[in-house]
This record gives C-alpha cells, structure tokens and sequence, in this order.
C-alpha cells in the first residue's frame, strides 16, 4: 500500500492482491455445497468415437434405471442423479473426468466406460480414492489381482466366459479357425479366450491377423484369410469395426467358403448394415429383447424402456447400463444409503435379475456371474419384424464353472 | 560451444510500466497459476493445463524460439510419465527421485532422436521427428510387461509424499496442484533463464537467419541438438506431473494425436511468447471440457475456434494480446 497519501499509485503488490481477493470471491459459491441430500452417480462413457452408438444405449438405460428408483421415492428418501461425461474412449480424459466426477461433483459411485483401457484407468482413480466402479464393459483384466479392489465390481460379460459360449456352440473337434483380431486389448483378451476354447475342444488354429483399431478398409487381410481355408473365420473386434469388417468379408465371398463367429454380435452394428450381410453370422451376446418370450424380467425391462424412449427397444450394451447402476441402486437400497463399505458389502451379497436372470457378483474378483447367450443373425425372410434381428442358438445359465477361477487369476482362496 | 557476446546487442524499446512488469515474467506466471484452480470449474483441468502448459512451453522453445517444427513431441512427454511410472511402480523408487530419473531418461531419449533428426531441415524434420516418435508409440505398445502395452500403465499411485518432514495427503486436489505447481515454476524459471542467456539469443538468430547465423561463427547443428533436448526434458517433466496426477498413463499419450494437440496449443496461445503455451493449453482444455459438456459434437466448434485462430490472430492470443497492449518482443 502506498504510505503516503498524495499519489495513490496501484502497485503491482496490492494488484495482485486485489486479483486473488476477486478470485477468491469468486470461488466463494463452490465452497458452499455440501451436504445436499442427492445420491449422485458418475457415468464416463464415450459418446464421441466409434462406440458412440453403444455409448448412447448405455445412458439411455442408465437413466431408465435412475428414474426408476427415483419415482419409488429414491433411496431412503434421496433422490437419485445421473452425471454423465464423455470420456472421449481415451484412458487419459476418463481419469481427469473421473476425478472431477469424485473431487467437484462428490460422487458416491462411478458406473461406465466401454474400452478396456479406459476401465481399467477409472478403476485406478477410484480405488486410490476408496469409491465404488461398476465397470460395464468387458475385459478379463479388470477381475484379475493387480487391478482388483474391494471397491470394484465389474458388471459386463468377460471375453473368457463369451468367447467359451461361442465356442461351444459353434466349433467341433478338428476344425480349423482363422482369426481376424482388432490390435489393441479388447481384442486379444477375446483371441486368447477363443484359443482356450478351441484348444479344449481340439479345433485347429490356421491363423491370425491383427488389423489396427478404427480400420477402415479390410481389403488387404480378406484374401489371406481365404487362403488359410478355414471352416470358421472368428472376427474379434467392436463397434463399427465389426460392421466394416463383416460387411467387406462378405463382399469378398467369405460366407460362402466359411462360418463367419464373432464374439459379441452387437444389435446396432446389424441394425446399421442390414439383414443379408450379417446372416448366418453367429455371436454371444449380454442380453437380446427377444428374451421376453422366456424370462419375466426381460419382459418388464423391455417395457419400462419402451414406455420412456418412445417404443424404442432396449440394446445388448444398453441393458450393462441398467443392470450396472441397478444392481448399485439395489445395494444402496439394502445399505440405506451411501456408506461405501455397507454397500460394498451388500453388493457382495446382493441377488439380482434385473434384464435376465439371476445374477451375482462373485466374492472374489467382484465379477458378475451371469447367463450368456449366443444368438444367429436370421435371414431377411425369416424376420418377423424390423427389430426380429436374432435367434437364440444358446443361453447358458450363469455359473462359477463359467470363470476363470479365484487362484488363476491371482486372488487369495 | 560459441557463446556469443552479442545478448545485449538486441535493442530493446523504452521500457513501459506494462513492460518493466514482464521483466519478472516467471514470478507474474506462478502467481497466476497459483489462483488457477479457483478461476477454473475443476481442479483436475487446472491440473491439466498445469500439465499440458508445461509440456507446450518445452515446445514453445523448439517452435516458438528455433523456429523447429517438430512433430513428435509427444515422444517426450509420454517418456517422462512411462519413465516415472516404471520408476515407481516395478522398482519402488521414491516419488521425486523418479522425476529426476524419468527427466534424464528422457532427455538421453531426446538426444538420440535429436541427434538424428536435427541433420534434416524444414518439412523433413518434422516428418523425421513423427516417425521416430511413432517408434516410441510401437516399442510402449509392444513392451507391455514394462508399460501395460494398450491397457496402459497403471499400479503406482502416490497418495502420500513427504515433504519437509511433513507427511501431505497427495490425493487431496489442492495439495496436489501446488506441490505440482512447485515443479512447473522451476520448468519456468528454467526456462526463462535459457532464454536470457546468450544461448538464448543463438537460438533465436538461428530461427531468424540459419545462414547467417551459421556465418557469425555458430554452431548452428550443435545448438540445434542442445535445444531440442532441453525441449524433450521440459516436455518430459510435464509427462511426469501427469504421471503423478492421474497415476495411470494411457498409451494415447505417445499418439501422434497428442503431438498435433501440442502444436495447436502453441499456436492457440501464441508461438514465441514466455506465457503463451499456458494462455494456449488453459483455453484449449477449457474449450473441450465445456463444450463437451453441452455437445458431443465438440470438436466442430473447437476446430472452428482454431481455424479462425490461424486465419485471423497467427500470433495466439497471448500474442496479439500482448501486441495490442504495445509490449515490447524482445519482454515477452
């Protein structure tokens, strides 16, 4: 401050002052929010990229899930919120959108992301910092020892327990399997688990090539797959990837010298390319909503999201959505409230059939014990309706036997 | 190497009261990037442009100041935070003992690729530098037992450090953005210090006139060399502060993709001014976090923003604003 009187001269000093004061005044409003009585969710997904039409089934059921509860009166009394940020499919923006999500917003529980190195990035935030991650996505990493926690829970199918349905239903001793394999981790984790499978079985391995992720031209690897002559071609990638490369197989005659398996069939995918392209092809699969013909629960998740999307149906990756923040909303009901270790521990013990059938979340390694389908794309005339896209082949009731068990995958038994 | 005498040979113009203030440009940078995390809506994006200011800045001084167009900057950044990573996760090495070593590696990494690629000149050094940072991106991909390969690097989170006998809460996000600021001020004093010193003015001369600067009697390939690994290990520092903070280390971060978004910071905030890479990286975050809050269709508006940018202020907005204000080039 100036001592004497005459000149008032702004120095830099009260300048800087005068600037963090305004500032702090400013933060002032953020300060105050403490104890409002909302449970709030935290939901990264990748509504931009090429998982985006998953990505937006996911929130839509999400929602579905949250408004449920909330018309029943929430939880306790609390109103249940959804925040949901676009993680961008980058590990990197998930982490700093996690942190946000635990740090400005106070989360009591973070459910979503659809990539299994964005996963595995929100589960590092959010065990570091004790909160609970519902991942609904798949990977095998995530349920083995180094990346578990007792604050992670992992909802979606693994590629070991979809790829082993599949495989089952589709490989017989002494075939020969060529693989086609997006390179990143999704897609080794479903070529390892194919392999496994095959190898129990006793089909033959004939090949595999790895093509980057996000590829859009798959003219080069068709010819070489052709000439390995296998009776079934597995193409383990995602998204809009698996519509490409079906789509460009088929246009190389690939269906009519092999069976073309994938290990997830998706709904939007088939949905985008049509009927006659992915006919005959056969894939596991979460959930189908042709389920309603044999399970009740399928049957009211399909109606309760038609009711609030405008007749539209529900999806595969959609339905992890609603059993993800479902089977959490269910736990904070039984723990009355958010105290992280009584919903942990009521996650642990909680029974759910939410989309399906029964399921669980296994002691160990907090995966989801769940049923798996495998379902065939049906031929344009044998479709009862524009949404009557597949038949079930398979669907396999949800047990331990189907996992990798507890000491393979590091855990204390 | 030559020193030149010829630092104060640059005429500078009558120091104004703006002016006279930018002499201490690194002490007026801290105490902007110390109220930041209030003036932001999160603390992990001022984390962020912490980061990223930190990581533009050691390329500001290869682009900004050399006039190098390199493209694989990115190589230097994700070194400095698999470096650290690796350091703490596999071998327990203390938290500050791992920068210091992630820095060295990465700098020992920025003169094998500098001593390769500053032998080329214009666009050849820029696509000498991207496919050699590219040879980065593959050996992370490739070595996963070491970085997690495309699952990325995780397993080393630091949630309480030591400092001064004092045990800090790392996880807290106030804690960690000052202890984190402490490293970007020593980046920027470090940094300021080059770039007063005679070595400074070489590498400007060098961007202004290579041919001339070459017949004055300096080395100018030698420089060159020396300048890019000062870039590399300011850059890895920045990989380090983001290593530390998100305690994962996503293999995005060696993409080319990174290397373009350090490149359009720069030009965002303004190219050859000491502030600009934080003005650049702070807008650009700022940008994608709030547009993407309202719009999945984020990009569209932030390139839009860039293009303008190019087209109508080609010195950033640091730049231009400190061009309107009349503040002197050789202050900035």
């Amino acid at each position: 401050m100036p001592k004497s009187g005459s000149t008032p001269k702004v120095t830099r000093r009260t300048a800087l002052a005068g600037l963090s004061a305004s500032a702090a005044l400013l933060a002032m409003p953020r300060l105050g929010r403490a104890a409002d009585e909302t449970i709030r969710i935290g939901f990264p997904t990748p509504l931009t990229g090429p998982f985006a039409a998953e990505a937006r089934d996911q929130v839509k059921c999400a929602e579905l899930a949250v408004k449920l509860v909330n018309d029943k009166g929430g939880i306790g009394g609390r109103k249940v919120e959804l925040l949901v940020r676009d993680d961008k499919l980058n590990a990197g923006e998930a982490a700093t959108r996690t942190l946000e999500l635990i740090e400005k917003d106070k989360v009591h529980a973070v459910v979503g992301a659809l990539s299994s190195a964005v996963q595995l990035a929100v589960n590092e935030v959010t065990r570091a910092r004790g909160v609970i991650y519902v991942s609904i996505s798949q990977s095998d990493t995530i349920n083995e020892a180094k990346d578990f926690s007792k604050y992670t829970f992992h909802e979606a199918l693994n590629p070991h327990m979809t790829t082993a349905a599949v495989a089952r239903q589709t490989l017989k001793k002494g075939m020969k399997v060529a693989h086609l394999v997006a390179d990143y981790a999704y897609g080794h984790e479903m070529l390892r688990g194919f392999k496994r499978a095959q190898a129990a079985i006793g089909a033959d391995n004939v090949g595999e090539i790895l093509h980057p992720f996000g590829a859009a031209d798959y003219s080069t690897f068709m010819p070489r797959l052709m000439s390995m002559r296998p009776d079934v071609l597995c193409i383990s990638n995602f998204g809009r990837d698996q519509a490409n490369a079906i789509k460009q197989a088929v246009d190389f005659g690939v269906k009519q010298q092999m069976k073309i398996v994938v290990p997830v069939i998706l709904h939007n995918q088939r949905l985008a390319v049509g009927p006659d392209v992915f006919e005959g092809v056969v894939g596991g699969a979460n959930y189908y909503w042709g389920l309603e013909a044999q399970s009740k629960s399928a049957a009211s998740f399909n109606a309760a999201f038609k009711a609030a999307n405008g007749g539209a149906i529900p999806t595969d990756y959609g339905a992890y959505g609603y059993s993800g923040v479902g089977s959490l909303l269910a736990a904070m009901q039984v723990a009355d409230g958010t105290d992280t270790d009584k919903v942990v521990d009521a996650l642990e013990k909680l029974q759910y059939d939410l989309t399906k059938s029964p399921q669980h979340y296994r002691k160990c390694d907090h995966q989801s014990v769940q049923s798996v389908l495998v379902l065939e794309s049906k031929k344009k005339s044998a479709m009862a309706g524009d949404n009557d896209l597949f038949a079930i082949l398979a669907n396999d009731t949800g047990s331990d036997d189907m996992l990798r068990s507890c000491s393979e995958l590091g855990h204390a038994t | 190497m030559t020193h030149p005498s010829s630092g104060e040979v640059i005429a500078k113009p009558a120091p104004s009261g703006l002016g006279r203030l930018l002499d201490h440009r690194v002490l007026l940078s801290i105490a902007v990037l110390a109220i930041l995390p209030w003036l932001l809506p999160s603390k992990a994006l001022a984390v962020n442009v912490l980061i990223y200011g930190v990581v533009v800045m050691g390329y500001n001084l290869l682009f900004g100041y050399t006039g190098l167009l390199s493209f694989g900057q990115a190589a230097f950044f994700g070194a400095g935070a698999y470096f650290t990573g690796i350091a703490i996760g596999r071998y327990g090495v203390p938290w500050f003992a791992a920068v210091a070593i992630a820095v060295g590696l990465s700098t020992c990494l920025a003169a094998v690729i500098g001593i390769i690629s500053t032998r080329t000149r214009g666009i050849y050094f820029s696509m000498v530098t991207l496919a050699l940072a590219q040879l980065v991106y593959y050996v992370a991909l490739q070595a996963s037992s070491f970085t997690g390969g495309e699952n990325g690097l995780r397993g080393f989170t630091v949630d309480r450090i030591s400092l001064f006998g004092h045990q800090v809460n790392f996880l807290d996000p106030v804690n960690k953005y000052y202890v984190l600021m402490a490293f970007a001020a020593l980046a920027m004093w470090f940094q300021s210090r080059i770039l007063n010193s005679p070595f400074g003015a070489v590498i400007e001369a060098i961007r202004e006139n290579e041919q001339r600067a070459r017949a004055c009697g300096y080395d100018v390939e030698r420089s060159k060399l020396v300048v890019f690994m000062l870039s590399g290990a300011i850059s890895s520092l920045g990989g380090c502060m983001l290593a530390l903070h998100l305690s994962i280390v996503p293999l995005d971060i060696l993409h080319y993709q990174t290397s373009g978004m350090i490149v359009m910071m720069v030009l965002l905030g303004g190219a050859r001014s000491f502030f600009g890479p934080f003005v650049g990286a702070a807008s650009f975050l700022i940008l994608e976090d709030v547009i993407s809050l309202w719009t999945p269709h984020w990009q569209i508006f932030v390139g839009a923003i860039f293009v303008l940018f190019v087209l109508f202020l080609p010195k950033g907005i640091w730049g231009t604003l400190l061009d309107v204000l009349g503040i002197g080039k050789a202050r900035r």
